[in-house]
Parts: structure tokens; sequence; C-alpha cells
């Protein structure tokens, strides 16, 4: 059955509802195992049995494991996700505090990521059958091979301490301010018409993003290229030689869109790995987004901070898929209504 | 003489196989033999020589070839014993990993109804979380040690092999050698064994060579973070931690390990291209998309 855009976004909300639960519990029985009293990092050493006793109760540790479930679940659903251990502030409220740094961060490197896989696929697909080609295909393994939170240290050795080209430290220039309208500060710094403030962002963003890039590019180069190879089988290339099309024009304007399929998917799939780079990226550049938020509560015990944005990262998942479903039926005529 | 087989053979021609199987191998050995190259005790600390250079800079020494940390510990025989940690995580975890996912995918596959459902369900719930983040949360709940490290990265990567060997497995069933296989009297489970885990074989090869780069670098993720072995155990991840603190003065304590884990990483993506390419040429997209 073809199902239109609003179709699946219904239907994936059905499933997110039990994927999240789901999530929720693993999340949760998984975090109760921990070895290690997940106070113990937050009280002061001198802290008596008594205090001990009274702020595990105060956090509900004291109680069984289903019933604190349970009363987690039933702040979430009243949209309180409990406070946090180390920071003693609402896991919300640091969350949202955090969240617009990642997702910048993200939209940049992937952005940067597609742009340059597509650039790159598309050029080693016209080297098809030189040595050109080999080279690139040398490199794209070796850039591949280098996972994202290695070229956020080799962009640092290279760049930031070599060349001493680009800031590696923080979002922003230490000196500088912008007042706080969405969190995002490339769309703050122009709010406030403050020119130089976003350069500074920019060029605080240009090696964490590119780290998260690079994890990207070679993927989707290397699967584009594959599926060119595939287009180039099919009649109607033959026929736009036939008509006297240049080469240059039937790879950019007609083999390209129909190749696309495969490397949407990939994107979808990667896109969602990104989040998972970004937690050393972030932490490598003093960027205070939710990665870096995320290591800090893992080293701590944190547990209600841990558990909040577990979730967080669920949802992001589950709208990406979504996103990547709906661009899927908009890229492919077969899965379109007529 | 031995006679390899025409599979095998056509693998060992591939220049891809030869190189990165080389590079693996040469990796596994030097995590074997491990306390016979290493010069120094990985944990031995010499105060006298903190955050020396590599022995061929002007101020270098042979005794310490790639220099020292900065708690003067000798660098070279802690990227060997951090060897020792990638390569048993890497062969454990990925051969795990390969172990449950396809067995998971054998019996979706090949029964289909609710197994397949429940399986295919579990497949997408490990789907809407990113991997590393999984991992970690693991660690958080196992403790460290490297047996938890290698379970948590068995729990996390099983999907990897269980979604693209069930699809597989899917193509298999639909041959005719398989009815033919029932009707000549074999038991379901004498087809899987006997047909359909043989016809799968290759394609979950090809995984497990990438599984094992996967799994170096979840484990240096997490022992970056802290999460990974005890602090004692020399861990690449732990090195590069340690080094950047100090990546001004003494960088070469960081590219060291980055190396290390880069080499690894390479040689496990080149053996699984070029044992992608001589078992099943068709097989480019799928593996791609996986990764």
């Amino acid at each position: 059955m073809i199902e239109s855009g609003f179709g699946i976004v219904y239907r994936r909300c059905l499933v997110a509802v039990p994927t999240l639960l789901v999530v929720s519990v693993l999340v949760f029985v998984v975090l109760r195992l921990l070895p290690a009293d997940p106070l113990a990092m937050s009280l002061p050493p001198n802290a008596t049995q008594a205090e001990m006793e009274e702020m595990r109760h105060d956090m509900g540790f004291d109680r069984p494991i289903p019933v604190q479930y349970a009363i987690w679940l039933g702040q979430i659903g009243r949209g309180d996700f409990g406070t946090s251990i180390q920071f003693r502030r609402s896991v919300s409220d640091l969350i949202l505090a955090a969240l617009p740094t990642t997702l910048e961060l993200v939209a940049v490197g992937l952005t940067l990521g597609i742009l340059l896989g597509i650039g790159c696929g598309v050029l080693m697909f016209a080297w098809r059958g030189t040595a050109k080609e080999q080279i690139a295909d040398l490199g794209s393994v070796v850039v591949m091979s280098i996972p994202e939170f290695l070229w956020a240290i080799l962009l640092i050795l290279g760049l930031g301490v070599g060349v001493r080209m680009l800031p590696f430290i923080g979002r922003i220039d230490a000196q500088m301010t912008v007042p706080t309208t969405t969190g995002f500060l490339l769309i703050d710094t122009l709010i406030a018409g403050n020119l130089p403030a976003f350069l500074s962002v920019l060029e605080h963003l240009a090696l964490p993003a590119f780290s998260l890039a690079l994890g990207l590019t070679p993927l989707i180069m290397r699967v584009l290229r594959s599926s060119l190879f595939d287009t180039y089988v099919e009649d109607y290339i033959a026929l736009a030689r036939l008509r006297g099309l240049s080469e240059r024009r039937i790879l950019l304007r007609h083999a390209l869109k129909n190749a696309a399929l495969p490397t949407v998917s990939l994107i979808g799939v990667q896109a969602g790995f990104m989040f998972g780079g970004t937690l050393l990226v972030e932490v490598i550049y003093t960027f205070p987004g939710i990665g870096n938020l995320m290591v800090q509560a893992l080293r701590n015990h944190d547990l209600p901070l841990i558990q909040g944005i577990a979730l967080v990262y669920c949802v992001i998942v589950l709208v990406l898929n979504t996103v990547v479903e709906v661009a899927y039926l908009r890229l492919n005529p077969k899965l379109r209504k007529a | 003489m031995i006679r390899l087989s025409p599979t095998l053979r056509r693998c060992l021609a591939e220049p891809r196989v030869r190189v990165g199987g080389g590079l693996m191998l040469a990796l596994l050995l030097v995590a074997l033999f491990a306390p016979v190259l290493a010069p120094h005790n990985p944990g031995e600390q010499d105060l006298l020589h903190t955050l020396a250079p590599p022995a061929w800079t002007a101020d270098g020494e042979w005794s310490f070839a790639l220099g020292t940390d900065s708690l003067g510990r000798d660098i070279l025989s802690r990227l060997i014993y951090g060897a020792r940690v990638a390569m048993r995580v890497a062969t454990v975890a990925a051969f795990g990993a390969a172990l449950v996912g396809s067995v998971l995918a054998l019996i979706a596959g090949y029964y289909g109804g609710w197994p397949d459902w429940i399986i295919g369900r579990a497949v997408d719930v490990w789907m809407s979380f990113p991997p590393v983040i999984l991992s970690l949360i693991l660690m958080v709940g196992f403790g460290a040690g490297l047996n938890n490290v290698i379970l948590a990265i068995i729990i996390v990567d099983w999907t990897r092999f269980c979604r693209v060997v069930r699809s597989e497995v899917l193509a298999v069933v639909k041959r005719d050698y398989i009815p033919a296989a029932r009707l000549a009297g074999f038991s379901h489970l004498q087809v899987v064994l006997k047909e359909i885990v043989p016809a799968v074989t290759p394609l979950l090869l090809t995984l497990v060579s990438i599984e094992m780069g996967i799994a170096v670098v979840v484990e240096a993720i997490l022992s970056f973070v802290g999460l990974s072995v005890e602090p004692s155990v020399p861990a690449w991840g732990v090195m590069i931690a340690d080094a950047r603190q100090y990546m001004y003065e003494a960088p070469w304590g960081l590219i060291v390990p980055v190396l290390g884990i880069f080499v690894s990483v390479l040689a496990a993506n080149v053996l699984g291209d070029g044992l992608r390419r001589s078992v099943d040429p068709r097989l480019a997209q799928r593996l791609a998309v996986i990764r």
C-alpha cells in the first residue's frame, strides 16, 4: 500500500510510544545494575550514614526498582525529568540549555558531510577507470578508518596547535557575549546583528563540525558512487547520450537524482550515529552540549541525568527516521501516489 | 601439499585481503607476544624520565624508543600492551556479536512468524538509539573490566549482524535446494546447519572483519571516557585521554595510540572490503549502508 507523508508521520508516532517505553525500561534497569552507590560521587566524603540515607530517600533510591520506575515514568508524564544528582538542578533545564549547542553542531556537521560526500562521490564516479579513482578509493578507506573523536584530536594537533589557524575551545570567543534568544548561537548572533560574533561562532564550529563530517563523507561518497554505477546501466542514460546531451549534464541532471535514494537512507542512519559521535567531539572541543553533559553524567553516575538525556537521544533518532522516510517517499517516484 | 578451496584461493588472490589480513595478523601477533616484545613493564613509572621525546629526536634515548608519558611510562610498551586489549575486544566481541546476531537472524529468517516479529521489533528498538551511547550506559551499569566491555559491545552490535544476515537468509530460503533438502529427509536443523549457514558464511566473515574495527573504536571511546578497563590496564583510549593534557609539549604520546587505532581499523576495513569483493560483488551497497 502506498502511504502519504502524513500517514508515515502518524504511524511513526504510534510506534514511537512503545519504543520509548521499552528504551526507558532498558536504560532504567541497566543503570540499576550499577555496582557502586550513585550518591557516593556527589556527597562530601565526610557525609554521615544518616545523611546518606536521607539523600537516598529523597532521591527515591531506597524503593524497589519497579516502584522507582513507575514514579519516574509518572514524573515524565508531567514533563518532569527529575533532579540531577551532581548539579542539583532540574534535568529538563540542563538538557534544554545544552540541546541547541548539539543540534547546531550536528546540523553544520551533517550539511558539511553531505556536501563533501556528494561532491567527492560524483568526482570519484567521474574519474572511473582512471588512476585518480584508485587514489580517491584508497583515500576514502583511510578517512573511514579514523573515527570522529580521533579526527577531532588530529585537527586540533594540526590546525589548532600546529598552524594556530582556528580556535578549538568553546563555542565563541570568551570576550564576546550574545543575548540568548534561541540558544543557537549562529541565529542569536544574527538576531543581535553582531557580525564579528557570528564569524567567531563559525570559526569555533569549523573544527568540531569538520571532525563529525569526516565520519560521514567517505561513506556517502562510496554509496553514491556505487549507486551511480547501477544507474548508468539504465536505458534512459543511453537515450540521453543519443539525444546528444553532454556527459556532465547526464551525470548532474539525470543520474544523480535517480541514484540518490540509497544515499538518503544512509544519511538517515548515519545522522543518528553522528549524535553518538558528538559525545567525545564536544568533550574534546569543550562544547557545552548534551554530549558533553552526558559524558559528565556517565562519569559521575548521575542516574536521573543519564536517563533524561538517553530519552532525548531516542526521540532525536525516531524523528530523524521519520524525516528520512518522508524524504524517501518524496524522492522515489515508485512510492508516490498517482 | 595443502589443497585450498576455490573460494579461499580467490580471497587470497585479492590484494586487499592480503594487505588487510596481513596487518590484522601482525596486530594479533603483537598482542599475543606483548610480554616478549615490550621493552618495559607498561605500568612501570620512571619519574626521572617523564614526557621524554622519541629516540630519533635530539633529546631522545633508545631505551624509550617512542618516548615516555607524563608518569615516565614507556609509550612503546604501552602501545604493545594496548594492542592486547584492542585485539581481545576486537576478536571476542566481533565473533560474539556475530554468533548472537546470526543465530537470531537464522531463527527470524527461517521460521518467520512471531519469532521474526519479536526479533524484528528488538532490532527496531536497538536502532532507535545511537550505539555508542548504549554501550556507555551499559558500562555504567556493568562497571569496569575487559569482559564487561566485550559483553557491552556484543549487546549493542548484534543487530548489525542480525539485520543483514536475516535478509540474506530470506533470499537463500527461496532457492530450490532448500525444499529439495527437506524432501531428501533433512530435518529443519539440518537444513539450517548444512545448507543455510554455509550460504551466509561469506557475508558473515565480511561483517565480522568490519565489526572488529568497530569494536576497537568503541573500546577506545569507552576507555577515553574512563568507562572501559580498570585504570591499571594500558588501553589506547586511556593513553589518548592522558596524553591530551600534554599535547603541546609531548604530541607523540597522543599520535602513537591514535596510529594504533587507525592501523587496526584500517586493517579491518581493508580486509572486509577485500573479502566482500572476492566473495560477492553484489553486496557492495548493503555493506556500505550498514557501516
